[in-house]
C-alpha cells in the first residue's frame, strides 16, 4: 500500500524529534453496505475508507496523529507536528524491517468485491420473504449485509513490517410482530471472517424464521417479573455476559491505570472455579480473528481465567510498557483514526459437562434467557447490563411462559464467582464492541450457564 | 486535491459516465486532542481528514457512494462503486437533487479566538481540570479520563443544479472521569463542558464537579424491588430523547417502524410537553443553516403543549407524504447515506428547580444515570429496562444513594406520564436536551 522507502522516511522523521519509537499504520478498507426493508432495497452503498495513523512514543506519553493525504510530505509533516511540543535529540535508531510472513488464517473463497451486488440482494429478499411468511403478524422486515475488505499495513522503527487483509461479511435480519397497538422485534445476525461463501454456510431463511418466531413470542408475552433470581443464560450470544462483566475489566486499557476492579488480581481466584475463559485472535475464519493484531504482532490464543483463577490480562504495546508486561497480540482499533488499545478478539467461556435440560431442571423458579441482546460496563465499578431479548420463566424446573423486557444487572466480581452451572453446548456469536479505540467486531461465546442469583430488571 | 477542484472534476466525470445529475458532499475536519494523567500528558492526538460522498442518477436511479482516497484511481472507483449500487435499485426509487434555495440562514458558528489557541494553553486547561477533579476533600482515588480535544470542521455540498453551500464550525469539547473510593466501594462521576467561547470554560469547576458526582454515590445501597414516584435528571431525560427520537421520523412513521402514525394532531404527551428541533439555536453543539440535502433549517415545535405537530422529513420522506421537508435530511458521516437526523433536540424548561421537583414528589427517586440504552431500550415498542443509579429522596429531600436497580417503562407511557418538567434544561454533547422531569409510579428491580 506504501512504498518501504516512504515508510522508512516517516519513521527516521519520527525518530529524529527524540521519540522512542514509531509507528505507520496505514489502511485501505473497501466497505459495502445493502440493506432491505419490507423486501426492497432500501440502502445500497460503498466505499473507501483510506489513510495513515502515526504513533510515536516518548516515554509512556503516546503522540498519535492521522491523515488522508498518503504523500511522503503530508506523512513527515503529520509525523513532526505531532512532536513539534517534545524539543527532544534522535535516541533510536531505525531497525532495519523483518518482514512477518505467516500462512493466512482466515482464507476466503469468495471475495465479496467479486461478487455482483444483486446477487447479494437475492439472499437479504429471500430471508425477509421468509420472516413474512412466518406469521401473519409479521408486519415490518429488516435485512443487511454488510463486507469488508481492510487491507492494513503496520510498520515500526522496531523493525516490524506486517500486512493484512482482512475480509469480514455479516448478515442480519430483524422482524416486526404487530398487534392493534403494540409491536415487538426480533433480530439474529452471524458473520465471520469469510466472503460470500457465509451464504453457504448460514441458513438465512431459518435465521429470519427465528427472528419472526421471537417477535411473535414477545408479542404476546407478558413483562418479566422484577427482583433477584437464579438466570439460566443460553449459549452464543449469552457470552455477552462474559464480555462485558470480566472481559473489559481485564483490558489493559482499564488495568494500566487501575481502573478495573480486577486489577493486582493476576493468580488470584476471580470466578467460581467452574469458570476457564479465553480470549483467541486465531480461530481460523472468526469474525474477531486476523493474523496480525493492529500493531503488527501475531494474533494468538491467551487463557484469561483458568478453573476461576486470573491467569492474563489482555496487553498491548504501551499499556505492557506502563504495566512492565508483555504484549498478548490484543491491540485493536476500529480503522487508522484510532490510536490501538487492547481489546478483545474471539472471547468466550470454555465447555463445563451439564446439560442444559438438567441446569434447568434444578431450578425451581427463575429465568432462562434463551436470546441475548448487547450491554454495557463501566470496568471501573465493574457494575454491568445487558437485555434479554427472548426470555421464559422457569418453574418447577420447567419451561414456561415467555416474558419480554428482561435486563440482567450486576457487578462482574459477583457474578463470575456466583455461576453455579456451566453447560455443554459451547457455542460463539458475532457481535460489534465499541470502546475507547473505536467500533470493532468481536466474538462473544459460551455454553449455557447457570448463575445462582441475578437482579432481574423487569415489570411487576 | 482541494474541494473547488475535485467538485469540477467530479462532476463533470459522472455526467460523461452517463449519470444524468450528481450531488456531492465533502467533509474536512481537522481535531486535536490531548488527554492528561496524574499531571503529564499521556496521550496527544492530532488529525486532518477530507472525504467526499457522491450521490448520482444513472438511468432514472439513484446510487450512492463515498470515499477518502482523494487521488484519480480513487474517484474513479467512487463513481463506478455508484453506478453499480444505482443499477441495484428500482426507477421508482429515483430521487431528485434539490436546486438552490432563494435565501439561507445565516450562523455563526466559527469562533476565530479558538483557532488561535496553542496546544500549550489546551494542555494547561486540561492539567487544571485533572488538579482540580484529583485534589478535593473527597475520596477521588485517581482520574479515569481527563481529556480536551478540539475540532473544526468544513461541510459542504454542491450539485449539478447549481446548488453550492458551505459551512465551517469549531469547538472544543473537556470531559473528566473521577473514581471515588471508599474501602471496596468505586464509583465513577464524570462531567463535560462544550463551547466555542473558550472563555466560558471553567475548567478547574468541571474537574470538582466530576469529583463531587463520583464521591456523592458513594455509600449507595439497593431498594425493594416495586413501583416509585421518581424524577429524572436533566441528563436522563436527555439520553431518553436521543434513543427515541426515531419515532418522530417521517421515514420510520411511513415504514412502519413507529407507534406515531395517524397522530398529528393528537395529544400524545402532557400538557407540559413541548420538543422543539432548533438547527439555529444560538450555541447550539449541532447547529446548521442547512441539512445534508441543501435545504435551508429552521426551528420546529415537534410536540407543542402534548399535541404532534408534525414528523421530521427529508425530502424524499417528504414527497410520500406530500409535504415539504423540515430540513432534517442528514448522513451521519460520509459513510452513510442520506436519513433522518434531529438536531438541537429538546423538551422546553419549565419554571420550577429540580429540589422543587423533589419537593412536589415527597418520596421516590431521583435517577440521576442510566446505561445500556443501545440494549436494554427497545426503539419498535418503546419498551426499556435500563440498569439505574440515584438517590433515595424522603420528605423532599435527598438522603442516600441507590445503587443496582432498574428502572422500567416504556417510551410513550412516559411522554404522557410526566406530571411537571422543570426549569434546569440541559444539552447532552449530543445536542439532546431536556429538563428534570417528574414522573409517577415507575417500576424498578432491586432486591
Amino acid at each position: 500500500m506504501l512504498k518501504q522507502s516512504l515508510v522508512m522516511h516517516t519513521l527516521e522523521a519520527a525518530l529524529e524529534t527524540g521519540a522512542d519509537f514509531a509507528e505507520v499504520y496505514a489502511e485501505r478498507t473497501k466497505r459495502n453496505r445493502l440493506e432491505t426493508v419490507n423486501g426492497i432495497v432500501e440502502t445500497a452503498f460503498g466505499g473507501v475508507d483510506y489513510g495513515v495513523g502515526i504513533r510515536l512514543f516518548f516515554g509512556n506519553r503516546v503522540l498519535y496523529g492521522y491523515t488522508n493525504d498518503m504523500t511522503e510530505q503530508s506523512l513527515i509533516e503529520t509525523a513532526r507536528t505531532l512532536a513539534a511540543a517534545q524539543k527532544g535529540t534522535q535516541l533510536q535508531k531505525l531497525q532495519p524491517y523483518q518482514p512477518y510472513i505467516y500462512q493466512n488464517r482466515n482464507p476466503i473463497q469468495i471475495l465479496p468485491n467479486n461478487v455482483e451486488k444483486r446477487k447479494k440482494a437475492e439472499h437479504l429478499f429471500a430471508a425477509s420473504a421468509a420472516a413474512a411468511a412466518y406469521d401473519s403478524r409479521i408486519t415490518q422486515t429488516k435485512a443487511s449485509f454488510l463486507d469488508v475488505t481492510q487491507e492494513v499495513l503496520v510498520a515500526n522503527t522496531e523493525g516490524v513490517w506486517a500486512e493484512d487483509c482482512r475480509i469480514r461479511s455479516r448478515f442480519s435480519i430483524e422482524a416486526v410482530a404487530s398487534s392493534a397497538s403494540e409491536k415487538q422485534s426480533g433480530h439474529l445476525a452471524q458473520g465471520g471472517s469469510v466472503g460470500f461463501e457465509l451464504f453457504s454456510q448460514i441458513d438465512a431463511e431459518q435465521m429470519a424464521k427465528e427472528a419472526a418466531h421471537i417477535a411473535v413470542t414477545m408479542l404476546g408475552a407478558n413483562h418479566c417479573p422484577a427482583g433477584k433470581m437464579p438466570v439460566v443464560i443460553e449459549n452464543g450470544f449469552g457470552g455477552v455476559i462474559f464480555h462485558e462483566a470480566c472481559g473489559h475489566g481485564l483490558e489493559a486499557t482499564a488495568v494500566a491505570k487501575n481502573a478495573s476492579v480486577f486489577a493486582g488480581k493476576l493468580g488470584k481466584q476471580i470466578a467460581s472455579p467452574l469458570v476457564t475463559a479465553i480470549d483467541d485472535g486465531t480461530i481460523p475464519n472468526a469474525w474477531g480473528s486476523a493474523n496480525i493484531d493492529d500493531e503488527g504482532t501475531p494474533t494468538r490464543k491467551n487463557i484469561l481465567i483458568e478453573n476461576g483463577i486470573l491467569k492474563s490480562y489482555l496487553i498491548d504495546r504501551m499499556n505492557g510498557k506502563r504495566m512492565g508486561m508483555l504484549s498478548t497480540g490484543s491491540s485493536r482499533r476500529q480503522n487508522y483514526r484510532y490510536a490501538p488499545t487492547s481489546r478483545m478478539t474471539n472471547t468466550f467461556l470454555a465447555a463445563g459437562d451439564t446439560s442444559v435440560q438438567q441446569m434447568i431442571k434444578d431450578t425451581d423458579f427463575g429465568l432462562y434467557a434463551k436470546q441475548m441482546g448487547g450491554g454495557s460496563v463501566d470496568p471501573a465499578t465493574g457494575s454491568f447490563n445487558f437485555a434479554v431479548l427472548e426470555g421464559y420463566l422457569i418453574r418447577n424446573g420447567e419451561i414456561c411462559e415467555p416474558v419480554r423486557g428482561a435486563t440482567l444487572i450486576g457487578k462482574g466480581a459477583e457474578v463470575l464467582m456466583d455461576i453455579d452451572r456451566v453447560g455443554n453446548n459451547l457455542k460463539r456469536a458475532q457481535g460489534m464492541c465499541g470502546s475507547i479505540s473505536g467500533s470493532i467486531p468481536t466474538d462473544v461465546g459460551q455454553p449455557a450457564i447457570r448463575v445462582k442469583e441475578m437482579t432481574v430488571g423487569g415489570r411487576g | 486535491m482541494n474541494w473547488e477542484d475535485i467538485q469540477k472534476k467530479v462532476i463533470k466525470q459522472a455526467l460523461d459516465m452517463g449519470f444524468s445529475d450528481c450531488e456531492m458532499h465533502y467533509d474536512k475536519t481537522e481535531a486535536f486532542e490531548v488527554m492528561v494523567m496524574e499531571g503529564e500528558v499521556n496521550n496527544y492526538e492530532n488529525s486532518s481528514t477530507q472525504g467526499i460522498a457522491f450521490r448520482g442518477n444513472f438511468e432514472n436511479k439513484t446510487g450512492y457512494a463515498y470515499t477518502e482516497q482523494l487521488t484519480e484511481e480513487g474517484l474513479t472507483d467512487l463513481l463506478l462503486t455508484a453506478k453499480e449500487n444505482a443499477q441495484l435499485l428500482f426507477e421508482t426509487q429515483k430521487e431528485t437533487l434539490y436546486p438552490p434555495q432563494k435565501q439561507y440562514p445565516t450562523l455563526q458558528c466559527e469562533n476565530e479566538m479558538l483557532e488561535r489557541l496553542t496546544p500549550e494553553e489546551k494542555i494547561l486547561a486540561t492539567k487544571k481540570m485533572e488538579t482540580a477533579a484529583m485534589h478535593t476533600k473527597l475520596p477521588i482515588a485517581s482520574i479515569d479520563y481527563c481529556l480536551l480535544g478540539t475540532y473544526r470542521n468544513q461541510t459542504a455540498i454542491a450539485n449539478s443544479l447549481g446548488l453550492s453551500l458551505s459551512f465551517c464550525r469549531n469547538n472544543a469539547t473537556a470531559y473528566v472521569s473521577a473514581i471515588a473510593k471508599n474501602g471496596d466501594e468505586v464509583k465513577t462521576g464524570s462531567d463535560f463542558w462544550k463551547g466555542n467561547d473558550w472563555k466560558t470554560f471553567d475548567p478547574t469547576k468541571t474537574g470538582k464537579r466530576a469529583a463531587e458526582r463520583a464521591a456523592s454515590h458513594l455509600g449507595a445501597k439497593t431498594i425493594p424491588s416495586g413501583k416509585y414516584d421518581v424524577v429524572l435528571d436533566q441528563a436522563v431525560m436527555a439520553s431518553f430523547l436521543g434513543v427515541y427520537s426515531g419515532v418522530f421520523y417521517a421515514e420510520q412513521v411511513q415504514k412502519g417502524f413507529s407507534l406515531l402514525k395517524d397522530k398529528i394532531g393528537q395529544k400524545i404527551a402532557a400538557d407540559c410537553v413541548t420538543l422543539h428541533d432548533n438547527p439555529l439555536l444560538e450555541n447550539g453543539y449541532v447547529s446548521t443553516p442547512f441539512d445534508s440535502e441543501g435545504v435551508a433549517c429552521y426551528d420546529k415545535a415537534v410536540i407543542q403543549n402534548g399535541v404532534l405537530q408534525t414528523y421530521l422529513y427529508n425530502r424524499k420522506a417528504a414527497e410520500k407524504d406530500g409535504v415539504s421537508s423540515t430540513g432534517n435530511g442528514f448522513k451521519a458521516g460520509l459513510q452513510a447515506p442520506v436519513k433522518t437526523a434531529v438536531t438541537n433536540f429538546y423538551i422546553e424548561k419549565g419554571t420550577k428547580s429540580q429540589e422543587t421537583l423533589l419537593q412536589d414528589m415527597q418520596n421516590g427517586l431521583l435517577i440521576t444515570d442510566i446505561s445500556g440504552l443501545h440494549a436494554g431500550a427497545n426503539t419498535i415498542s418503546g419498551d426499556f429496562s435500563l440498569l439505574a443509579e440515584g438517590f433515595c429522596i424522603e420528605n423532599g429531600k435527598k438522603t442516600y444513594p441507590v445503587e443496582q436497580i432498574t428502572i422500567a417503562g416504556n417510551f410513550y407511557k412516559l411522554l404522557e406520564e410526566i406530571q411537571e418538567v422543570g426549569n434546569d434544561l440541559f444539552f447532552a454533547q449530543s445536542g439532546k436536551g431536556a429538563p428534570s422531569v417528574r414522573v409517577t409510579k415507575m417500576d424498578i428491580a432491586g432486591e
